[in-house]
């Protein structure tokens, strides 16, 4: 049996009633980035508290190559890196001090230690800082140490818990240059984040959780093909009456029609047909058009049109067009 | 498990608890709390209620030793555990391939350290200056690391005490230190134990407080109102009693997430 670098079986988490993260399973292969995307809240750094032996799952299991988290931790532990949503170094020490006290941790041979903190720094671009307290860092270069603290010890796995969070375009930019060349380098590495565009980039699968739930684990091209499914177009119009939603909702590819206040909200598998439709429209009657706009879809529309939520969305699920194709009709 | 494993696992998690008790003196030694809790508040406690009341030099020492390794060793934990589990630095050590116990340990000699310095300055200014008495240094100094171990233990237990979320750490400094002041007041420190009511003596005997002032009066003074042995056992009993519930608090916090 080929050796997998994560293997989660049914992992459930409850906080007293509250069920965070509901029997969840999916595997990730060594050399992997594997994306883990949902909104704010869906249980995604739960599951990561939960792999990295601090959360103790209420049930299932959960390997990290082979050794069980609940069971094994130690051996779990030597195994990866861990980079958290907030950077949790100790900001009363310099880098340099940050990355000695880690590589104690981590029990990194006397000898490799001063090698290996003086590689990770270059690489950071810390080196000319690295004697001077990390409390003066800004937010990215706090963030690089932490990354860097979590490396000290070559691990085969790191966890990056929304890594760019918070941070400037440059920063953003220049994380996820060294989660690619680390990823190069042979390393396995699990991504949290609730960017779509950040997971699309960098991760070769993608799973997306929300309430807690895994909806659907797949590359980013099948899953941007299904986002294309619950694209949508806003549109406002002055005046807007019943008869203008009438005739909107049945142009060209949409499939529900949503009125937020003066806000229409068209969900379309064709926006560009969409918005000539309202154009033309608009054109033909005499309407004015306040503002157009096309919008990608949220994580929460793909959650709900992957978990048969489709009515909701508009979206088409295969059961949906299987309905549809009997004659049932389109939810709008 | 062999003999060798044992020993290599037994030298590395006394590295890492020795890496972790290091970082721990250097980043909160000289934090504002640790010197108002730790350093500030057992001189201005001694100065309060011993002060201008006609008391040998021999029994201020011995009250003084005991109140700064009891309030300044017990300060350090509700310090240091709630500032790192508020900007998660703790985690960082829980994730890494390090023992809880490595882990508490490592915290626990912090403050036993710390108590420790605190009181042997104050022994050596007391001894230089003062000219005190001292029946037994030897005694006296195993006491003193005893005494800051154990209310090191108590320091922690404050601060795992368990919690819904990371607590400020003024949260945990403020019921740790109400609970600290009244067993100074019924622990023989500023009362002496055969001035008190039967009741109040009663109580005493509960806090380990009350040994270890005992033991500083034998060490200090050549008597005391206790058996030596029994306030040795006692204190060393308490250590453990100490240490083995901030272990169970860990555990419960583990299971409610930190």
């Amino acid at each position: 049996m080929p050796e997998t670098a994560i293997e989660v079986d049914a992992l459930t988490r409850d906080y007293g009633p509250l069920r965070a993260v509901d029997g969840i399973s999916f595997s990730v292969a060594p050399g992997e980035v594997f994306g883990f995307l949902g909104p704010n809240g869906a249980g995604k750094t739960t599951t990561v508290r939960m792999l990295t032996t601090i959360l103790t799952p209420t049930s299932g299991s959960a390997r990290i190559f082979g050794h069980d988290v609940s069971h094994d931790s130690y051996q779990a532990r030597l195994q990866f890196g861990v980079v958290p949503e907030e950077s949790n170094i100790f900001t009363e020490l310099s880098a340099w001090d940050n990355l000695m006290f880690s590589a104690r941790l981590y029990q990194v041979p006397r000898g490799e230690r001063e090698r290996r903190a003086e590689e990770l720094l270059r690489m950071f671009d810390l080196w000319d800082k690295r004697d001077e307290k990390t409390q003066v860092f800004s937010r990215g270069m706090r963030r690089k140490v932490t990354i860097a603290m979590s490396l000290i010890h070559t691990p085969r796995l790191l966890f990056l818990d929304e890594p760019t969070s918070g941070l400037d375009v440059q920063s953003t930019r220049a994380i996820h240059d060294q989660v690619r060349a680390l990823n190069q380098a042979g390393m396995t590495i699990f991504l949290t984040t609730h960017r779509l565009e950040e997971a699309n980039s960098l991760c070769h699968r993608i799973a997306i959780i929300d309430h807690g739930r895994l909806a659907a684990t797949d590359t980013p091209a099948n899953l941007r093909a299904i986002m294309r499914q619950v694209q949508s177009v806003e549109v406002q119009i002055e005046g807007v009456g019943a008869d203008d939603i009438k005739a909107l909702g049945s142009a060209a590819g949409v499939t529900r029609l949503v009125r937020q206040g003066q806000m229409l909200r068209l969900y379309t598998s064709d926006p560009v047909s969409t918005i000539r439709a309202i154009l033309e429209y608009a054109d033909r009657n005499g309407r004015t058009v306040n503002s157009l706009a096309a919008g990608g879809p949220s994580l929460e529309d793909v959650f709900l049109y992957l978990t048969g939520g489709a009515a909701a969305i508009g979206g088409e699920t295969p059961a949906s067009q299987m309905a549809n194709a009997a004659g049932n009709g389109r939810s709008k | 498990m062999t003999l060798g494993s044992i020993w290599a696992r037994t030298r590395r998690e006394l590295s890492q608890m020795l890496a972790i008790t290091v970082k721990d003196i250097r980043v909160y030694y000289l934090s504002p709390p640790m010197v108002m809790f730790g350093l500030l508040m057992p001189f201005l406690m001694f100065f309060s209620f011993s002060v201008s009341r006609g008391l040998s030099v021999g029994v201020s020492v011995a009250r003084l030793l005991a109140i700064t390794t009891f309030f300044t060793a017990s300060s350090a934990g509700p310090v240091i555990l709630p500032m790192e589990r508020k900007t998660r630095s703790y985690e960082r050590m829980l994730v890494a391939p390090v023992s809880i116990f490595s882990i508490l340990f490592g915290k626990a000699m912090v403050g036993a350290a710390f108590g420790l310095a605190v009181s042997l300055l104050t022994l050596v200014v007391a001894a230089l200056a003062l000219g005190a008495p001292l029946a037994s240094l030897v005694g006296l100094l195993l006491a003193m690391i005893l005494a800051s171990i154990s209310f090191s233990a108590m320091g922690l237990l404050f601060a795992l005490w368990p919690t819904d979320s990371a607590t400020p750490v003024g949260s945990t400094m403020m019921p740790a230190t109400l609970i600290r002041w009244p067993l100074m007041f019924i622990s023989g420190v500023f009362v002496p134990l055969d001035q008190m009511s039967p009741v109040l003596r009663v109580i005493s005997y509960i806090s380990p407080l009350t040994y270890t002032q005992d033991l500083m009066n034998h060490t200090v003074l050549g008597h005391g109102l206790q058996s030596q042995a029994l306030d040795w056992v006692v204190l060393l009993a308490s250590t453990g009693v100490f240490l083995v519930v901030t272990f169970w608090f860990d555990r419960i916090q583990k299971r409610r997430g930190y």
